[in-house]
């Protein structure tokens, strides 16, 4: 459709000009330093609010006393939409990167708290008796017992944390921030050059793939045992 | 617990949380305007209802909210029932779809935002595209995973596609269709609150996040935080409640 | 079997536990009053229907549960939870899915404080007693149910425990493996002089394997009776006193092997028959073959009532 030039460059550009456009930009060394800057940020925050969320999604998952005293409130908070704290932050600690890491970390941390808790809530009691049963001291509970049996959630939660981590960061350096492939974005569109912006999106696609099937790797690598011999 | 005890350990955090609050607010040499005290901020959520303007940015930002998802959640589902439906829309579309979800969802605001200009259908286009993919997503999931004794049912009785879509399809995927749904107004507000904080939409409640920020106003940014926490909490008890009432029959 | 000691402190004793469950706001009494003692050697096999609280009395003495009242004493003294001195064989394997079969065997051992070198070895040698050598490296998945329960079983001897607690463990296989499995389970408690406690509710396995048998029953959970399987009966299924004491057991429990009257009868006539054609004659033989084939053992065809060996010759003459 856009290479017949039925709809003018501006409103649909044809797949080759957008091809040229990466390629060029790519040369120019500019694709690369704004993808690296982006996932610099959603590296970070994302470490930050995983780190934190397995933490605190395992305590309140482990302990009734812990999650009937910070279970309501997390939830309570977790209502208000995550841009919304954008405002507030900003006046907090303004503009720039420990914003960015700020919001991409909340981002993390809600869904990996959420689906951590609910996998180590469903260890099956059974094989908790096991450990019992053997004597295991707490320590060895955690790591021989509820951590492996928690593994499918646990990616789950980092999953939905890394896709949202990534929706946040596009979204904050598309309209507060001179740096990153959200701000290409808006760079292109000031700039009525779908074209990049068409570029990006592509580049974004990628990065959201490879992250998906690394982690689906990762999770099969520590699942070997729930192969079934045919 | 036994019945009437009120149940204190959830309550705690809250309670003491804004008893820290309410006592930091009052020290001398913190200035209102970065800590107000928790009765300012109720304070002015009630002037906001009032007399300021804070229902006509309430009752915008729901419009859109409501239009968007409208136009998002059905075009979703429909989407949804051809991947599930159809062999070569869900092997062709399926993986463009997939693609798709890996962007992030803000990305596409610069290119509506040429298509549609700045006007209103941008805003409302925009948050349709966000209820879309969860809805679409699950209705997909749901329609796919129909048990192949049905679909043959359907074949035996010689049913027309709209029949099969009417009798077999939806009611079969009913319950994933629901959790699309619920998804679908989730991501509605989410879009909703986003875009009018980004473009600094009025009337709009993310048009007023901007302004008390703007002009330093702490209690109306807190106070409309807790305000879109609410309608938030609000939307999920609603999916909730109609998800509950529609699947009702099912179980015996 | 070992000699029971004489001392007057039982290995394991059970002193008037009682338990009750509250579901749905509601008490349900599951022991009422249940004391027993237990020598070292003894396997003790605890029958009864679902719900006479067999299960739940394992739990008690294995410490994951307490009681209400009564205690669990150990050598005369109160048990204070789980211990090494119990191994536990669940009814579902419940081997952790993760760890192949040689390292959830060695599991056990991680509070025993041995060295690597003698775990391995402990773990080897359970592996061949259950006869999984070859499987060790597999994981759960990967074996069939039988297997698993080997392994849950070499699981809970590698601490060389002094009390084996199995609590229903063969109830989730298929018949012909459980009845594979008794033999090798037979064998293997043997081999190592363990006392063992097994609650089933499949009483031909009580009795094969038992050198007393706990009758149960329920509302609430309290002790019957408790049986001694003789010599003669054990691990014989075929052998008239284990079916005698089969169904002494199956009687306390309710279900009778005649369920009507004109089968009665016409066991009634053939022990009259039998004592008739020995001339009223009474050895302890002709006893027990009155005993097992007319009593409530239960006649069915005329060989069973008038049993001749190969040569023609009537048995019990």
């Amino acid at each position: 459709m856009a290479r017949r030039g039925w709809l003018p460059d501006q409103i649909l550009p044809a797949p080759g000009v957008v091809l040229a456009t990466l390629r060029e930009f790519t040369a120019s060394g500019e694709l690369g330093d704004a993808t690296l800057i982006s996932l610099q940020r959603v590296a970070e925050g994302f470490l930050v609010g995983a780190g934190g969320g397995l933490l605190f999604g395992g305590a309140i998952g482990l302990s009734s006393r812990l999650n009937s005293l910070f279970g309501p409130t997390f939830l309570a908070l977790a209502q208000v939409p995550l841009l919304a704290w954008m405002p507030l932050m900003i006046l907090l600690v303004g503009i720039d990167e420990a914003l960015k890491v700020i919001l991409i970390g909340i981002a993390t941390f809600i869904p990996v708290v959420l689906n951590v808790a609910q996998g180590v809530r469903d260890v099956p009691v059974a094989l908790r008796e096991v450990g019992r049963v053997l004597l295991f001291d707490p320590w060895s509970m955690v790591t021989q017992i509820v951590l492996p049996a928690a593994v499918p959630s646990i990616f789950t939660g980092l999953r939905e944390g890394l896709a949202n981590a990534w929706q946040t960061v596009i979204a904050v350096e598309l309209f507060a921030s001179s740096e990153g492939l959200g701000y290409m974005m808006s760079w292109g569109r000031q700039l009525f050059q779908l074209d990049l912006v068409l570029a990006v999106v592509a580049v974004l696609a990628v990065i959201g793939l490879s992250m998906n099937l690394g982690l689906t790797r990762l999770e099969g690598r520590l699942g070997r045992w729930q192969v079934r011999v045919p | 617990m036994t019945g009437g005890a009120l149940p204190w350990r959830p309550l705690l955090v809250p309670l003491a949380g804004l008893a820290v609050w309410e006592a930091m607010s009052h020290i001398g040499g913190v200035s209102n305007q970065i800590l107000p005290p928790p009765e300012a901020v109720a304070h002015r959520l009630w002037d906001g209802f009032t007399t300021g303007g804070l229902s006509v940015d309430l009752a915008a930002s729901l419009m859109r909210a409501g239009f968007g998802f409208a136009l998002g959640a059905t075009s979703g589902v429909a989407f949804g029932l051809m991947l599930g439906l159809s062999r070569w829309a869900g092997r062709l579309l399926g993986p463009l779809f997939l693609g798709y979800r890996q962007v992030a969802l803000f990305a596409w605001v610069p290119l509506l935002s040429m298509w549609f200009g700045g006007g209103e259908t941008g805003k409302i286009a925009f948050i349709a595209l966000a209820a879309m993919a969860p809805a679409a997503v699950n209705t997909w999931r749901g329609t796919r995973a129909l048990s192949r004794d049905y679909v043959e049912l359907g074949a035996v009785l010689m049913f027309q596609p709209l029949d099969t879509i009417r009798l077999i399809a939806l009611p079969g995927a009913l319950p994933a269709i629901l959790t699309g749904l619920r998804g679908a107004l989730i991501a509605a507000w989410l879009a909703t609150v986003g875009a009018e904080l980004f473009l600094d939409v009025a009337p709009g409640l993310g048009g007023r996040m901007n302004e008390g920020r703007e002009t330093f106003q702490l209690d109306l940014v807190l106070g409309s935080i807790l305000l879109l926490g609410v309608v938030g909490l609000a939307f999920g008890r609603l999916a909730v409640f109609a998800e509950t009432l529609l699947l009702r029959k099912r179980t015996a | 079997m070992l000699m029971k000691t004489d001392l007057t402190v039982p290995a394991l004793e059970v002193v008037g536990i009682s338990k009750t469950f509250h579901v749905a706001g509601k008490p349900v009494p599951a022991l009422r009053d249940v004391s027993l003692s237990v020598q070292n050697g003894d396997f003790v096999a605890i029958a009864g229907a679902s719900g006479c609280g067999k299960s739940t009395l394992l739990r008690l003495i294995l410490g994951l549960d307490r009681g209400d009242l009564g205690h669990v004493r150990i050598d005369g003294m109160p048990i204070g939870g789980p211990g090494l001195d119990r191994g536990m064989v669940f009814q579902e394997h419940r081997l952790l899915p993760w760890l192949t079969a040689e390292q959830n065997v060695a599991a056990a051992l991680r509070r025993s404080g041995l060295p690597a070198a003698e775990r391995r070895r402990r773990v080897a040698e359970q592996l061949e007693l259950v006869g999984l050598t070859e499987f060790a490296r597999a994981f759960p998945a990967q074996l069939s149910g039988g297997m698993a329960q080997r392994v849950a079983i070499a699981r809970a001897l590698v601490n060389r425990p002094r009390f084996l607690l199995l609590d229903e463990p063969l109830g989730a296989l298929d018949a012909l493996t459980r009845l594979r499995l008794q033999g090798e389970l037979a064998r293997i408690v043997r081999h190592g002089g363990t006392t063992a406690l097994l609650v089933t509710h499949d009483v031909d396995e009580a009795v094969f394997l038992a050198d007393r048998v706990v009758v149960m029953r329920p509302h609430p959970g309290r002790i019957a009776d408790v049986l001694t399987v003789e010599l003669g009966a054990r691990r014989d299924r075929s052998s008239p006193s284990f079916l005698r004491i089969r169904d002494r057991v199956l009687a306390m429990l309710g279900v009778s092997p005649i369920d009507d009257d004109e089968e009665r009868e016409a066991v009634a006539a053939c022990s009259f028959t039998i004592a008739a054609s020995t001339n009223g004659a009474r050895s302890d033989r002709i006893g027990q073959n009155i005993g097992a084939w007319c009593g409530r053992g239960g006649a069915r065809t005329e060989q069973d009532a008038y049993p001749r060996t190969e040569g023609g010759e009537m048995v019990g003459g």
